[in-house]
């Protein structure tokens, strides 16, 4: 069983062909995650993303391997491997659905494939920031809206 | 936010506030004050015995203490740890949040920038601009 999920949503005033290879190519994506990003949206390119650490110069890279390539309306790729040097094990799927809306696009991003159940509780996020007074009243709201959630599935 | 403190998802901890019997355990013990398996069992559809598994597991990574009450333990809910967990549940949401608005600033500037070029080509030059539209 699987419903650890993360869904997000946001607009965007561009068209889905920039959006995707804003979405996909490394050259825009170390723009928006990690420092550096060498790879090619290709599907099964293995990709690596890099971060450097400021003080000390230091970098770390995380392997991320394409998935889906479907121009421009979807893109996909797994990272966080649990073998990260053998791109093997456990991973996180990182979908992005684009869809024409008006002028411009709706980016729709699902993350999935985390182990533990207990992930799926981070789509609370964005619905409970504005509520969080103190765990008092977080936890319950936490416990409804996940089994909400797993029952409307 | 480097990768690193995005990678190192505590596997333990996330399973065990993960699990929804857990998470309405928790809510009762911070509800109530505390509790112990026979009082949490009376408010939950499971037995005292399936109760005292689960707050094994949520003793073992530190989201519960207990101390000896009777012939039981009661168990009271580490906020401070609860809080972490919390913490590390809310942080992924939120950096994909950042990640979209700097995705959505990126893919605007360059429809501008497209926009002004076209703008540009069409005034100036009509069939160049048709040549490479196709």
């Amino acid at each position: 069983m699987e419903y650890g999920t993360i869904e997000r949503e946001i607009q965007v005033q561009a068209s889905p062909e920039v959006a995707f290879a804003v979405v996909s190519r490394p050259e825009h994506l170390k723009e928006w995650w990690p420092d550096d990003a060498v790879g090619e949206a290709v599907v099964g390119a293995p990709g690596e993303l890099i971060w450097r650490d400021r003080e000390t110069g230091r970098t770390e890279s995380v392997a991320y391997t394409v998935v889906e390539v479907e121009e421009p309306r979807r893109f996909s790729f797994r990272w966080c491997y649990s073998d990260g040097d053998l791109r093997q094990g456990e991973s996180l799927l990182v979908t992005f659905e684009l869809t024409p809306l008006g002028a411009g696009t709706l980016i729709r991003l699902t993350e999935s494939g985390f182990r533990e159940l207990g992930w799926e509780a981070a789509v609370l996020e964005e619905h409970c920031r504005e509520h969080i007074e103190g765990w008092n009243h977080f936890v319950p709201r936490l416990g409804v809206y996940v089994d909400r959630l797993v029952s409307a599935r | 936010m480097t990768a690193a403190i995005e990678v190192a998802i505590d596997d333990d901890l996330w399973s065990a506030i993960g699990d929804p019997t857990r998470r309405r355990m928790l809510d009762r013990l911070l509800a109530a004050g505390g509790g112990t398996a026979t009082s949490l069992s009376d408010h939950l559809p499971v037995t005292r015995q399936a109760v005292a598994k689960h707050l094994g597991v949520l003793d073992r990574v530190g989201l519960v203490h207990g101390s000896p009450s009777g012939r039981e333990r009661r168990y009271h809910v580490d906020e401070a740890q609860l809080a972490r967990a919390v913490a590390q549940l809310s942080s992924v949401g939120a950096t994909w949040d950042a990640r979209l608005r700097r995705i959505q600033r990126i893919a605007e500037a360059i429809q501008r920038r497209q926009d002004e070029h076209d703008r540009t080509a069409v005034t100036d030059q009509p069939e160049a601009n048709d040549t490479r539209r196709i």
